[in-house]
């Protein structure tokens, strides 16, 4: 078991996703890196849907009341198992009443701790991520709170302590800036709505994240994109990644907790590949669009995949030779 | 090409101070292996009288275990996991080695205060290559 001790800000338990009530409304939910949600699980040898602990803000701190072996992926955080410093993306061991301290995040916008076995909440409609639109899943359907005590599954994996390079590091893309996150997208069904001038303003501007970003949607601050006439559409299905224009021209990113369904126009959509890119990026920093064809997308789902089978590969070697400690 | 005995005894010396555990050597006709006893280096410094002060003459060295690049720092982090002067304990993480997408730790086998940090960024490591120089602080249980 895993005790909160300190929370900041809305941490909550998140698995890969909740994908087959979509047609009922049910919305996905599921880590916002889920790249770094599958490493985490394939560091420790779990299920790569092993359900872990999404945390947005620091400082986090939490008791284990046994000993287990657990990961840090996603943001770039400053933090202590039992008071020794532990690198980013890395898999470490703790023993029972050790206290991990997430103290400081120097990049990226969410950490995620994987524990052995994965932290064993209930399934509910399909997934243990939690469903904050709907108040279920995860733990009791709300972010955590102090003093909560998050059940872990038993487990058997090596007590080996290493890390793993990050995907920001393997998968980077060509031309980021330190804080501007370049994010490929696909025009989506209302773009031919704009004029040239407002896409050209789409493309071409850097965009700065509102406070007014969470699990359920970026909204994007620059220069007002609208359409050439309003556009009046009924609601109709959108995934996480739609990026929306209501009628202040403002764009908003649907992320894994949106809404099924909406009626704003869509002028384009976030590649899958891409989406935890956006979901990294820190409130207040700048996202920028590149226009993508479908075959490019389907190229980086393949530049992800190929990371993410190079990890596996990795790990087996690790637990073949038990060279690392 | 014949060894003398003061070649061998030039070659422990090495071995002492680099921190190198055993070196062979094979030749058509010859073969040497020479092992540094290591442990009444720990049994020296595991004294009582060495139990309150630094032992001075005896380094111990943090080596790598396994092949691959060394790094200093982790790439995300400016500052080096460890600097000279800087006091460790032991098991703490003292630089990468990077090998395929694992990084490695190289960890403390006890400890101390950092005398050295031999490795170079880049630099290729093999397996028992000596990666940082330690001044043992007190009788600590080496690790391994």
């Amino acid at each position: 078991m895993i005790e909160i001790l300190s929370v900041t800000g809305p941490a909550s338990i998140q698995d890969l996703g909740r994908f087959d009530q979509y047609r009922f409304g049910v919305g996905t939910s599921g880590a916002m890196d889920d790249v770094a949600l599958r490493a985490g699980n394939i560091l420790l040898g779990n299920d790569e849907n092993a359900a872990a602990v999404e945390i947005p803000i620091m400082p986090f701190r939490l008791r284990f009341d046994r000993n287990i072996a657990f990961a840090l992926t996603g943001a770039a955080v400053e933090a202590e198992i039992a008071g020794r410093a532990i690198p980013p993306w890395w898999r470490s061991y703790a023993r029972a009443g050790d206290i991990l301290n997430i103290k400081a995040m120097s990049h990226g916008a969410r950490s995620y701790l994987a524990v052995g076995g994965g932290i064993d909440v209930p399934m509910v409609l399909g997934s243990r991520s939690t469903q904050f639109r709907g108040e279920f899943g995860g733990l009791h359907g709300r972010p955590l709170q102090v003093g909560d005590i998050l059940p872990c599954a038993t487990s058997t994996a090596a007590i080996g302590e290493f890390g793993i390079e990050p995907a920001g590091i393997t998968l980077a893309r060509p031309n980021a800036a330190a804080d501007e996150s370049i994010v490929r997208v696909i025009v989506a069904g209302e773009y031919d709505a704009f004029e040239a001038t407002a896409q050209e303003l789409f493309w071409s501007s850097s965009w700065t994240i509102t406070p007014q970003s969470n699990r359920y949607g970026y909204r994007l601050q620059g220069p007002a994109v609208k359409p050439k006439a309003p556009v009046e559409k009924r609601s109709h299905g959108i995934v996480p990644g739609v990026i929306q224009i209501p009628p202040n021209g403002q764009p908003i990113i649907q992320m894994r907790d949106a809404q099924t369904s909406g009626g704003y126009p869509k002028i384009a959509t976030v590649i899958g590949a891409d989406l935890w890119r956006v979901g990294q990026a820190r409130l207040g920093g700048k996202l920028r669009f590149e226009q993508t064809a479908y075959t490019d997308a389907l190229a980086a789902e393949d530049d992800m995949s190929a990371y993410l089978d190079r990890l596996r590969t990795n790990m087996r070697l690790v637990e073949e030779a038990g060279t690392c400690r | 090409m014949p060894i003398e005995t003061t070649d061998i005894a030039r070659l422990a010396q090495i071995l002492e101070n680099s921190g190198v555990d055993t070196i062979e050597i094979e030749e058509p006709g010859l073969t040497l292996k020479l092992v540094v006893d290591t442990r009444s280096r720990i049994a020296a410094s595991a004294s009582p009288a060495a139990a309150t002060a630094p032992v001075a003459d005896h380094f111990v060295m943090a080596k790598a275990d396994v092949a691959g690049h060394f790094r200093a720092a982790h790439p995300w982090q400016d500052k080096p996991f460890v600097a000279p002067g800087q006091r460790i304990e032991a098991g703490a993480t003292l630089g990468l080695v990077k090998i395929g997408l694992l990084y490695a730790p190289v960890v403390a086998p006890t400890a101390g205060i950092v005398d050295a940090v031999i490795a170079e960024t880049g630099a290729m490591v093999g397996y028992g290559t000596p990666i940082v120089r330690i001044l043992p602080l007190a009788a600590s249980d080496p690790l391994n």
